[in-house]
């Protein structure tokens, strides 16, 4: 089956000219934004709507004893309180493991865990409710620490008998053998912090009762996971359950984990009373009860030869989940996978561990573990060139993957592998050698310093695991076209370029196509997370509008006297190659269509091939295809108070075609101040399981005098053979390489090494300090 | 969600009074909204009254007149911030102001809700502090002025009683030629509350320290003269040398805490970096 496709995806890489990919086409959404008719969760308001509010655990670990909701129930306007026995279906919206429930039952294992949800005709009447429901509890002894955790008699999980919630590992050669022929060994332990998403809206969701079905409108990431979760708690059939993205305020992975938690709540609701319901978490609720990156701590030794060749390296993982294991499991994995970067490692031995603690459950955020681990290998590569004298980009170079590679897993890359050519063109750009040489020598109280990483980031889902694209295409009786997927639009544009990829192929302009996403009204077609929204998710459109194409090719071919093969449509008009005086109207050529019996609808389900993985040796396939990424930070370092101020930014990208310039910087940008703030600043400090910075005096994220000017970026268009047009993805790419592009260009300017994120100004104030004895 | 109160607007300066004398135990008064707002929200209080004080227009003023310029408790940062007459005549008050959260709350926040909210990190006390500016207090029983450095008496405490309300600010305007300097340090470039914050001001004749004042936020139970570091500089010259060896005694004045934004220890080491910038900003302004 799918020779087909290859078939039309060989076709379409032929093409000689592009009329609308590559270009920075204006976003589809760009007028109703700027206009304020773009409709978020809160601005949707329906008759008889009631508002929920949460109820939320107050100690970080014991067992439930009562839960008194009277006091509540006696305050006029309010309408229900909901407790796990109120579930009608399964209490489990456990992602990776069957280990957490929507609403606490018999105990709570994290402060802010939501314990009951409380329905009321306003939103002050459910708050004040919210505070007269008494749960009494037993507290238990509580665990924080990930590293006492593991070998903790406190179980977050006592049925599981350990803290230990996933453990993963590659074996690859020999690395005992591989330290032994370096001549250099690096060993360094490396630490960070959680990272909130700070969406600038919030989660929320607002479940609507009707004949038969129940439709909730969401901040959400993947609206047929949520459909699957919500109709498991409600037990009802998922067709029975519609999702509906809403324009959604910010997600980066973060919706993706919480869109199921909150279209659930707000339907369970909905469901129970028999009315709307609308359900938005506060700031404080989104810092103590969602999802945030894991905290990590790697252990990572590397060993080199003197002529910079990576021997070995052995690393060990270790996540802070939190109290559930949510992603984790999928986290750690892509951690433990990309552990050597870009480069090929002879000799690999990498554990990982995902441990559970009493504290806010972990989750996705854009990077999806590689962040830290790319912090921990990035930061060895510099510190392996500095042992060895040479400069950093040589040291990458020397090792860097290139096509025919074997990864640290041993999976052979057959194509696509541009991060060579694209760090070379970095370091011209950014004039990174003479930089680099002179900043270290300099002396004063503010100084200059340069720094490189690189980051690679496997597309589409882990080994086997399923992954497939799909949509459906009508072409409407006077030319115009609706395209259905189940991506979402976040913020990020994807519905823009799924318009171009639509665009490109019938060859009419992008006003006249519509793109309906993130329902479940269209096929599944994935979640819009691990940079696949245009990518992996714009295939589906890609066949389904090739198909067409083919189709009203052989009309055209008939009226213009021609072959199909010569038929050219652009700008709404069909042409016979080479004839362009002489040609049929988009319109006319769909009216014939229809005339004579030709289907004007097409779907696109195409089923991504994958490899196999030996899970017991960590060895085989595990992603169809790799995003490479490599950043040059330039800073600038106040030595008297540790303050980091990150001057420029160039990104370079491998991410094969890039379908549209613009919104790619836009996601490059995004990404680069992402990955500052989680390099520099951001921090949630808690005492006894306690966020004590729950909100956005304390909890700080860069500002726009704090984010740098981000330079015209290096795009390698290394095209990847199942790709739209070649693409694979964006989205996460460039902050991943952010932090350990900041801290290697500190560690320039300063002499200084700092090994635990983020680096504040007092932390690196101290370490100035220490180092000046 | 806000906490049940009575909320009670006057529509005169008189009838504020009164009602500070019926209610003024159990009230609070409202001026922008942007510190007492959010307290009211997480429940740190609970008024029974809220006294808006927004209609008080008479409140609302920035004038000079005899070498003293006063503004009205109820003007905005913002309005201060864009003040020709603060720009000209006591500049490092809008230094500050200008760095102090963001446009938005600019417009909200007032000059005198910022003092009596009397936050440690209150970034309008160390510029007034080093102006030797006056506070003018008023109630039904008459009108007090103190100086600005017997106004705080702790986190969130001032010498206010219940029934008065701080009514101006009176900043004289120096003859003899000052050079002033604010700087502050926080954990990002903008929008951020301060670690440490620091005004100086200095006075020099004959290439000698005529006068030094130096006021720090942040670092202590209340914003903070350093008096006695300031002592160590009069009478010696004004060179940048002896600014660096002289600012470490800075310490001696402050005594501050650990908590989620800093330590008391980096506190304290920013307290004399901040001092040394900032007296040979002031310094370069007079020569």
């Amino acid at each position: 089956m799918s020779e087909e496709f290859l078939r039309l995806f060989e076709k379409w890489k032929k093409a000689k000219g592009f009329l609308v990919v590559g270009r920075g086409v204006r976003r589809v959404d760009a007028l109703e934004k700027v206009l304020g008719e773009a409709r978020y969760v809160e601005d949707y308001f329906f008759d008889g709507m009631l508002y929920v509010r949460l109820v939320k655990s107050t100690i970080p670990h014991g067992r439930i004893k009562k839960i008194d909701v009277s006091g509540a129930l006696r305050l006029p306007g309010v309408v229900g309180v909901f407790t796990a026995k109120d579930i009608p279906g399964i209490n489990q919206v456990g992602y990776a493991l069957p280990d957490q429930p929507l609403l606490a039952e018999g105990k709570v294992r994290f402060h802010g865990e939501v314990v009951a949800l409380v329905a009321a005709e306003g939103p002050d009447v459910a708050e004040e409710a919210a505070r007269l429901v008494k749960v009494e509890y037993e507290p238990l002894p509580a665990v924080f620490d990930p590293l006492e955790a593991m070998n903790s008699k406190v179980l977050v999980h006592e049925e599981k008998g350990s803290n230990i919630a996933e453990t993963t590992k590659v074996r690859k050669g020999d690395v005992e053998k591989g330290f032994e022929q370096a001549d250099v060994i690096v060993e360094n332990t490396y630490r960070t912090g959680h990272q909130d998403h700070v969406y600038l809206e919030t989660e929320g969701a607002v479940a609507v009762p009707e004949p038969g079905r129940i439709t909730v409108i969401g901040s959400i990431q993947y609206p047929h996971l949520c459909q699957t979760i919500t109709s498991r708690v409600l037990g009802l059939d998922m067709a029975q359950v519609r999702i509906v993205q809403a324009s959604v305020g910010g997600a980066f992975g973060g919706k993706d984990d919480m869109g199921p938690l909150v279209t659930a709540k707000a339907a369970l609701v909905a469901y129970k009373t028999g009315r709307p319901a609308m359900l938005v978490y506060t700031r404080e609720d989104s810092f103590t009860s969602h999802c945030k990156r894991d905290p990590s701590i790697i252990e990572y030794k590397s060993g080199a030869t003197s002529d910079g060749k990576l021997t070995a390296i052995q690393v060990k993982i270790i996540l802070d989940s939190g109290a559930y294991a949510n992603r984790g499991p999928f986290v750690l994995w892509r951690a433990t996978m990309h552990a050597s970067g870009p480069y090929e490692v002879p000799n690999a031995k990498v554990d990982g561990f995902l441990v559970y603690t009493n504290k806010v459950f972990e989750g996705s955020f854009r990077g999806f573990g590689n962040p830290q681990i790319q912090f921990a290998a990035e930061s060895q590569m510099d510190e392996l060139a500095e042992k060895l004298g040479l400069d950093p980009v040589e040291i990458r170079l020397r090792n860097i993957l290139k096509p025919g590679s074997l990864t640290i897993t041993s999976q052979k890359l057959d194509h696509s592998v541009g991060i060579g050519e694209a760090v070379k063109k970095l370091a011209e750009v950014s004039d990174f050698k003479r930089k680099w040489a002179e900043y270290r020598k300099d002396g004063g109280v503010k100084r200059r310093g340069i720094g490189i990483a690189c980051g690679w980031h496997g597309i589409s889902t882990s080994r086997g695991v399923p992954d497939w694209s799909n949509a459906y295409i009508n072409i409407y009786k006077d030319g115009s076209v609706v395209c259905g997927t189940g991506i979402c639009e976040i913020g990020q544009g994807t519905h823009t370029a799924h318009a171009q990829i639509v665009s490109e192929v019938l060859g009419i302009p992008i006003e006249h196509i519509k793109i309906v996403g993130g329902t479940t009204d269209a096929p599944d077609t994935g979640a819009t997370h691990a940079s696949r929204g245009s990518s992996i998710g714009g295939i589906g459109i890609f066949v389904a509008a090739a198909k067409l194409r083919e189709r009203v090719e052989k009309v055209a071919a008939k009226l213009l006297g021609c072959t199909p093969e010569e038929v050219e449509i652009r700008d709404g008009k069909a042409y016979c190659r080479g004839v362009p005086d002489k040609y049929i109207e988009w319109r006319d050529l769909v009216k014939k269509c229809y005339e004579t019996g030709v289907e004007m609808s097409a779907t696109g389900y195409f089923f991504l091939p994958k490899g196999t993985f030996d899970q017991e040796r960590g060895q085989g396939f595990a992603y169809p295809a790799y995003s490479y990424v490599a950043n040059v930070a330039e800073v600038e370092v106040d030595m008297e108070t540790g303050q980091v101020k990150v001057l420029r930014v160039w990104p370079a990208l491998a991410a094969g075609k890039i379908l549209n310039p613009t919104l790619v910087e836009g996601q490059l940008e995004g990404a680069i101040a992402q990955g500052l703030g989680y390099a520099l600043m951001e921090e949630l400090v808690f005492k006894d399981g306690v966020i004590l910075n729950a909100n956005l005096t304390d909890y700080v994220i860069p500002t726009v005098e704090d984010v740098p000017e981000v330079m015209k970026p290096v795009y390698v268009e290394d095209l990847y053979q199942y790709g739209p047009f070649g693409a694979k993805g964006v989205g996460e790419m460039a902050l991943i390489p952010t932090p350990a592009a900041i801290i290697n260009a500190i560690y320039n300017a300063t002499g200084v090494r700092i090994r635990e994120l983020p680096a504040t100004p007092e932390k690196l104030y101290f370490a100035l300090k220490k180092a000046r004895g | 969600m806000l906490p049940r109160f009575k909320y009670l607007r006057p529509k005169s300066f008189e009838e504020a009074l009164e009602l500070l004398d019926k209610y003024g135990e159990q009230a609070k008064l409202l001026a922008g909204g942007t510190d007492l707002i959010v307290k009211m929200k997480d429940d740190v209080v609970k008024p029974k009254y809220v006294i808006d004080l927004s209609r008080l227009e008479e409140l609302k003023f920035i004038s000079k007149e005899d070498g003293v310029i006063k503004i009205g408790a109820l003007t905005t940062l913002r309005e201060i911030e864009t003040s020709p007459i603060i720009r000209e005549n006591v500049h490092v008050l809008s230094d500050a102001v200008e760095k102090m959260a963001s446009w938005q709350i600019r417009n909200l926040g007032t000059i005198g809700g910022n003092l009596c909210n009397a936050s440690p990190a209150a970034d309008t006390a160390p510029p007034l502090l080093v102006l030797e500016a006056e506070l003018k207090l008023t109630s039904s029983e008459g009108e007090r002025t103190v100086p600005i450095d017997q106004f705080f008496t702790g986190p969130g405490e001032t010498i206010l009683k219940n029934n008065e309300l701080l009514t101006e600010i009176q900043i004289p305007i120096m003859s003899n030629h000052a050079g002033t300097a604010f700087l502050k340090l926080g954990r990002r470039f903008a929008h951020t509350l301060s670690i440490v914050s620091v005004a100086t001001l200095v006075v020099v004749e004959d290439d000698v320290f005529k006068d030094v004042r130096i006021a720090l936020g942040s670092v202590a139970p209340t914003p903070v003269r350093a008096k006695k570091t300031e002592d160590r500089f009069r009478g010696l010259s004004a060179t940048k040398d002896v600014v660096e060896k002289n600012c470490v005694w800075v310490v001696e004045d402050v005594s501050p805490i650990s908590d989620v934004r800093a330590s008391a220890e980096y506190r304290k080491e920013m307290s004399i970096v901040l001092t040394k910038r900032a007296l040979i900003e002031a310094l370069d302004e007079v020569r």
